[in-house]
């Protein structure tokens, strides 16, 4: 009984501690004023010299309203830990990685093995490898600099244009960091981007492009320009960003660029490979990704006249199959699709508009044509730039793992691509 | 050791002996085995599930503790020598999974810099777990499956939209060679068949006794199976990076974006079963020690709690290191103590009952 008595006090007394360590925060918990909230890294080759740039898109929060963002880069950076490292060891700030939610490569360095740098990703859990990778034209810094009127945090409007949802209408082509490594390191040693372009165009109350150009973005010391310029620390950039873009009145700040990613660009053995067009990208989602509602244009003769008709489609069934024919290798896509007419650009009969989910023959055949020649051109592509964009190889190697050896440098090329393409209308 | 019901011992196997293997291990075998990890699981799983058969045979014709067994047939100082060579065994099987778990919480669970000694508590209910009897572990058992039973099909299901299962193909692509080291640098990762023959004699044989406790053995590694099936399938060529398995599967899934990872909820649950788990290669190893030694369990739960932390401080940056000894160095070691002595235990232990 005495013993019972003692063991419960030395339990409280230690739980009594525990507590005490937990509430005085010694469990290593960070201050989040002391703590930079990186929501997307940029990588470029680097202007000067050999290595990197590194570029940190950082989140300033704000005590109400949207908050604001600050660029920072690292320049000159053999890797891009030492990227991190310099981020951290120079602004005084910890810079978590956890919130990265996108990586942007500059276009320059696809002439390269991309993985030299994503290698750094995979060794290190600190970023989620569910976050996206991209590839821009021009450079990541030039791209994170560009005001959208989409959203105050750059990073934040290429996340939205490269959502789950642009995925499944086909749009985007969009790529997380995992499934891209998978690619990378499979026998295909393929993969595919989607291409990021800044079109300066929209048009935004309130705020301009230049103005968010103008966003706090801080280069320092030899490789960081310029030279001892303030931190960017939370409240001044959020009362710069709030005084410069009229954020009080609730106005859309931002600037006048969108973001585009309806080309995609293909990748193999880490390089790029070639990038494919809009209506490829489309063909491509449709064929072979999680697309299954996608819009597209065709001209086809409706009642005699020649109409261009945007077409809903809904994917019911796709298969890719590797079979072999007479020792050659055959690569079948099976597509069977119901489409109807969201739009025409020619007036019609009333009772046309009324039937308009009962598409016309004429249209759907159109259909099948064009989807056949963007998908044929898409392949094209893929196998003279090596990239197994349809998985060929990858079936080849599961499934005719037999005749792997013997295929596996030219089966890209050997393939006979043969396309069964179905469109259907609602009856 | 107190007594232990049938019905925890099938519910030890079905819930807590999966979880085990859903951390590290997944990623160990596939280090060796790649798209055949199956196959190194499954050989793993024969031979323990023989040692599962075997003890349960035994418990049927004699229903006596191993220690009185052993000391019938060689004596009580070979019982007691064959007791402290297990003890060091359950401590060596505690410690790997120790350091995984504890990489486990500090990495998955904390999302900032995190240190040791969120992970301390562990030890002060691994002592109270170690001082008390078998009933806790009964008791453990009882709690582990329905949280088990909600919290993985959940998990398996979130994966499963990411999941290309020919990544498990083609069969003949790695040597067979290649898928037994697999199989044998794998033997830390299974103990379970060691600890049923220490339960011998704390359980009562009831009627059809063995076909339940194998049909939950096999339930347990059907639960295996299906998570590294769906893990490389979930990974393919890069899952010998993925640490931590159970939490990466089920990240990918973006139906619940607008919710955040709602996977935790469940991964939190799990952590709870494996903490759990952990506890009972420590609890085996302080029951040896107590009949080796002959004490109370207070003096030794103590110690070997206190050695297990200082161990846990000691690697809390060498978990590869201990992995490559543990696996590749010691796996002979580890494949003696989980699979032949006690398959020769039991076997010896059957003959010289038959024998007049």
């Amino acid at each position: 009984m005495r013993t019972d008595k003692l063991w419960a006090r030395v339990f409280l007394a230690a739980a009594a501690v525990l507590l005490l360590l937990f509430f005085s925060n010694d469990f290593g918990l960070i201050d989040i004023r002391e703590t930079a909230i990186v929501v997307a890294l940029g990588i470029d080759e680097a202007e000067e010299g050999e290595g990197y740039d590194v570029t940190a898109q950082i989140a300033v929060p704000a005590n109400a309203g949207p908050g604001s963002a600050a660029n920072v880069t690292a320049k000159g950076v053999r890797t891009v830990s030492e990227g991190i490292a310099e981020l951290n060891q120079e602004t005084g700030w910890y810079p978590t990685l956890v919130h990265c939610r996108l990586i942007l490569l500059g276009e320059a360095l696809t002439e390269r093995n991309v993985f030299d740098v994503l290698g750094y990703f995979l060794r290190n859990e600190a970023v989620e490898d569910s976050c996206q990778v991209a590839v821009c034209a021009g450079t990541a810094r030039e791209t994170f600099g560009a005001g959208s009127p989409v959203n105050d945090i750059s990073a934040s409007a290429i996340i939205k244009v490269l959502s789950s949802e642009a995925q499944k209408t086909g749009l985007v082509s969009v790529t997380i960091l995992k499934d891209f490594a998978v690619g990378y390191y499979s026998v295909s040693e393929s993969g595919a981007l989607p291409y990021i372009t800044v079109k300066e165009e929209a048009e935004s109350q309130g705020g301009s492009a230049a103005q968010a150009a103008a966003l706090p973005s801080l280069v320092r010391n030899k490789r960081w320009r310029p030279v001892r310029e303030p931190l960017p620390l939370a409240a001044p950039a959020s009362a710069e960003g709030g005084e410069s873009q009229g954020g009080k009145s609730g106005e859309s700040k931002g600037g006048g660029a969108v973001f585009q990613a309806s080309e995609t660009m293909l990748f193999y053995r880490g390089k790029k490979a070639a990038i494919l067009t809009p209506e490829e990208t489309l063909a491509y989602n449709l064929a072979a990704t999680d697309t299954d509602f996608a819009y597209g244009n065709v001209t086809a003769a409706q009642d005699g006249k020649e109409a261009v008709c945007s077409l809903q489609m809904k994917i019911g069934k796709k298969r890719r199959s590797l079979s072999f024919e007479n020792g050659m290798p055959v690569f079948t896509f099976t597509i069977r699709a119901k489409a109807r007419v969201a739009d025409t650009d020619k007036a019609a009969p009333i009772l046309n508009i009324a039937k308009t989910q009962i598409a016309e023959e004429s249209v759907l055949r159109a259909a099948e044509q064009k989807f056949k020649e963007e998908l044929a051109s898409a392949a094209e592509k893929a196998a003279r730039s090596g990239c197994d964009l349809f998985g060929i190889k990858q079936r080849l190697y599961r499934f005719r793992h037999k005749d792997y050896e013997a295929f596996r440098e030219n089966i890209l090329s050997a393939a006979e691509l043969r396309y069964d393409i179905r469109f259907s209308g609602l009856k | 050791m107190e007594k232990l019901k049938v019905r925890q011992i099938c519910f030890y196997f079905m819930a807590m002996m999966p979880v085990a293997k859903l951390l590290v291990y997944p990623a160990a075998l596939a280090f060796r085995a790649k798209n055949c990890l199956l196959f190194s699981s499954l050989l793993n799983s024969l031979l323990e599930g023989a040692v599962v058969a075997l003890v349960m045979l035994l418990a049927k014709k004699t229903g006596k503790p191993l220690f009185v067994l052993l000391e019938q047939r060689a004596g009580k100082l070979w019982a007691k020598i064959a007791y402290g060579a297990f003890a060091l065994y359950f401590f060596a099987s505690a410690l790997l999974p120790l350091l995984e778990q504890k990489n486990f919480v500090l990495q998955v669970l904390y999302e900032n810099a995190s240190t040791l000694l969120s992970f301390a508590p562990f030890f002060l209910l691994s002592f109270y777990a170690c001082t008390k009897g078998a009933s806790s572990m009964g008791r453990i058992a009882d709690v582990a499956l329905p949280v088990f039973a909600l919290s993985f099909p959940v998990l398996i299901l979130l994966a499963l939209p990411h999941a290309d299962f020919a990544a498990l193909l083609p069969l003949s692509a790695v040597p067979a060679r290649e898928i037994a080291k697999g199989s044998l640098f794998s033997a830390n990762w299974y103990t379970d068949g060691a600890f049923l023959l220490f339960w011998l004699g704390h359980f009562e044989y009831e009627k059809g006794a063995a076909g339940k406790v194998l049909g939950a053995y096999a339930a347990g590694t059907f639960a295996v199976l299906l998570f590294l099936a769906v893990f490389y399938a979930v990974f393919a060529d890069i899952a010998l990076r993925q640490q931590n398995a159970v939490a990466q599967i089920a990240k990918y899934t973006t139906s619940f974006t607008s919710l955040g990872r709602v996977d935790y909820l469940f991964l939190f649950a799990l952590a709870l079963v494996m903490i759990f788990r952990m506890c009972i290669p420590v609890q085996m190893c302080v029951h040896c020690l107590r009949r080796t030694v002959g004490c109370k369990p207070l003096l030794p739960s103590a110690a070997v709690n206190l050695l297990l932390l200082a161990l846990t401080v000691f690697f809390n940056y060498s978990f590869l290191e201990v992995q490559t000894l543990f696996t590749q160095k010691l796996w002979s070691v580890f494949a003696l103590f989980a699979y032949l002595l006690p398959a020769a235990a039991a076997l010896l232990a059957l003959r010289r009952r038959r024998s007049p």
